[in-house]
């Protein structure tokens, strides 16, 4: 069944080095939507990803910097890439030599075309 | 706040529970009624109540789902204004348990499912197998629950 968001992701997925991209729900961690590659644990990346971005929203409210835009978390094996508007997270799991500056264009492109 | 439990084997996975998906309030009781650990609660009246309900609901449920689905229907999730309830059963040797948890905005839905399958988990692992054959409601039962409460809330 597609969603208004199967396109977007479809187009994700296809970047090398993606191994996952999701729309989450950023207020109950909940997957929307998502394009995964095996062995990736979608649910447990969105719930985490989800409450990761509204702390880092609240902290950026908080510092007096107004809304999170584009928030990476960067480890020793991969990436987790998230950008939200509308109450709607887009998650994108990452290989760590991802070409993260077109990743970044394209999921803040994608947001654009978000409901 | 204080977590404590009527068994021992409770207290480490409810304790990651609690932390891990940073809920208000929990409860894991026996389908009957019967507390087991609890975290958050004040007062050993509030524990009684909140297990009463929590079991009448989940019996409700199961009974439900199988009457619609043919068989009980997994975990409830209720949304308040505030707060959210997730009850779920949590299945061990030989039955079942039931779990209640209560969260707001520093949690998610999505937050307690995950860790609420890693509690399942330990559960099932480390849960002694008589813990799911007590009978609801034989004669024991309301000296069986005064004694968990006694030991829960420090007047054993």
């Amino acid at each position: 069944m597609n969603s208004p968001f199967t396109q977007t992701l479809s187009a994700l997925i296809r970047h090398r080095g993606v191994t996952g991209c999701m729309v989450v729900g950023e207020s109950d961690g909940i997957i929307v939507d998502s394009s995964l590659q095996i062995g990736v644990n979608g649910s447990a990346v969105a719930a985490l990803t989800a409450s990761l971005y509204r702390k880092a929203q609240r902290a950026s409210t908080a510092a007096g910097f107004g809304m999170t835009g584009f928030f990476e978390l960067v480890a020793e094996g991969g990436r987790v890439c998230a950008a939200g508007r509308n109450e709607m997270v887009l998650v994108i799991v990452a290989g760590a030599k991802v070409n993260v500056g077109i990743i970044r264009m394209e999921m803040l492109k994608a947001l654009e075309s978000f409901p | 706040m204080r977590l404590t439990v009527a068994a021992s084997w409770v207290e480490s996975p409810l304790k990651a529970f609690v932390d891990d998906g940073r809920v208000r309030l929990a409860i894991l009781l026996h389908s009957s009624g019967q507390v087991l650990g609890q975290f958050g609660f004040a007062r050993s009246v509030d524990v009684m109540t909140a297990c009463a309900l929590a079991a009448a609901t989940a019996a409700s449920s199961a009974e439900l789902g199988r009457l619609i689905d043919g068989r009980p229907f997994n975990a409830m999730h209720y949304v308040g204004v505030t707060q959210q309830i997730f009850l779920a059963p949590v299945p061990i040797e030989g039955g079942k348990l039931v779990l209640l948890a209560v969260f707001d905005e520093d949690s998610s839905l999505g937050l307690v499912q995950l860790f609420f399958q890693e509690f399942c988990a330990t559960v099932k692992a480390i849960a002694p197998a008589a813990s799911a054959g007590e009978p609801a409601l034989d004669a024991d039962f309301e000296r069986e629950l005064n004694r968990n409460l006694a030991v829960m809330f420090g007047r054993a």
